[in-house]
């Protein structure tokens, strides 16, 4: 963990509490990934949970809206020069996510790849 | 601010500045301890204060079993952690968020220290005074200090017994009395310990492990990292409950 967050420009983070995330990391299943394209609809930029709605249409034309939670501002702006501007409703997004555990669309935010090409991979997150 | 930090460094002059073995850059005032600082947990401390948990009596068992903490070894999806609809996480469980600075100020008879995490302070006195008899209960506690030596000891009382210590939802009555014990050991790093005395919830006094906080780097900054309600509540019916398999699902 601790050569990992080294790797990571030496951030001054507890990797441990990466996870801490207020109570609901451990409502995520941290040995599954699933990926999904999909439409952002809202980007919720407040601390202390980051976190984005998006649809994904399926091969029926069936919609369903997706959550992706991930860590707080202080941390995505120091990690990832995330601002609230980051992303927008309307945004084409490739999101991989851990997922809810029961079976809700949900998930804590593994990866996540913007039309632009700009890439936040949180996949190297401790799984303690 | 400088002047303030000049202002206490002169016990610092008269005891001699610490020097690092090394001898570069490293003179410091031990008795200086203003700066926004990162906490460290001590490793497998469970976001608490560490060491052994003592016995607990029969009124805190109860209470530490009626809860349902959402992290840590006894950790379920959802729970009733006071802090998830953002209840003040009072002192000292609020040290032990540790991936948000703390920035500690040092005035004329007072040293405050803001936590960016919930965006709180408390006060710690440091005029002489002594701890109030019989104080109202508040969050963050009554807290005196003095210099012990480089070692800047702090007593404190009269907490809310509705906070947890930890995230594992230890408790804690209002009689509780806790000793912060902080030395600044190099120009960025400042060891503490915490040792807490409530006959009423642990058997005997609970020692802490030794803890330091980190002088963050320049980039660090507080930034308003407070707990709204309402977003709170909203971030709850869109994500925590669904992930959780929380009946309101959507």
């Amino acid at each position: 963990m601790k050569t990992a967050l080294l790797l990571l420009g030496a951030l001054p983070f507890d990797g441990g509490l990466v996870w801490a995330h207020h109570g609901s990391r451990i409502s995520y299943d941290l040995t599954k990934e699933v990926t999904l394209k999909g439409v952002v609809k809202e980007f919720v930029y407040v601390n202390p949970h980051i976190y984005f709605t998006f649809d994904v249409k399926d091969e029926q034309g069936h919609v369903t809206e997706w959550a992706a939670e991930t860590d707080p501002p202080m941390m995505m702006e120091r990690r990832f020069q995330w601002s609230r501007h980051y992303l927008k409703p309307g945004d084409a997004v490739t999101v991989t996510v851990w997922p809810s555990k029961v079976g809700a669309p949900r998930g804590f935010l593994a990866k996540l790849v913007t039309a632009d090409g700009k890439v936040t991979d949180h996949s190297d997150q401790p799984r303690e | 601010m400088r002047k303030y930090a000049t202002a206490f460094a002169v016990p610092g002059v008269l005891l001699g500045f610490a020097c690092g073995a090394a001898g570069q850059n490293t003179k410091f005032d031990p008795r200086d301890l203003s700066g926004i600082w990162m906490s460290h947990n001590a490793r497998g401390s469970n976001f608490s204060m560490g060491g052994t948990v003592p016995s607990m009596t029969g009124w805190a068992q109860a209470r530490y079993d009626a809860a349902q903490p959402g992290l840590g070894p006894r950790g379920k999806p959802l729970g009733n952690d006071p802090m998830m609809i953002c209840d003040p996480m009072g002192f000292p469980r609020i040290m032990f968020w540790t991936n948000y600075p703390i920035e500690m100020i040092q005035i004329p008879g007072r040293i405050l220290m803001f936590f960016d995490w919930f965006y709180t302070y408390r006060t710690i006195w440091t005029d002489g005074r002594p701890l109030p008899a019989d104080p109202d209960p508040r969050f963050y506690g009554y807290s005196v200090g003095k210099w012990d030596g480089d070692t800047f000891v702090v007593q404190s009382k009269g907490f809310d017994d509705r906070t947890w210590l930890d995230a594992d939802a230890h408790p804690h009555t209002e009689d509780m009395l806790l000793e912060e014990r902080y030395r600044r050991v190099s120009p960025d790093t400042i060891e503490f310990t915490m040792t807490l005395t409530d006959p009423k919830a642990y058997k005997s006094p609970w020692v802490g492990a030794k803890m330091n906080m980190t002088r963050a780097d320049q980039a660090t900054r507080m930034r308003e990292d407070v707990c709204v309600p309402s977003v709170e509540a909203k971030y709850k019916e869109q994500i925590r409950n669904p992930a959780g398999g929380a009946a309101q699902a959507k």
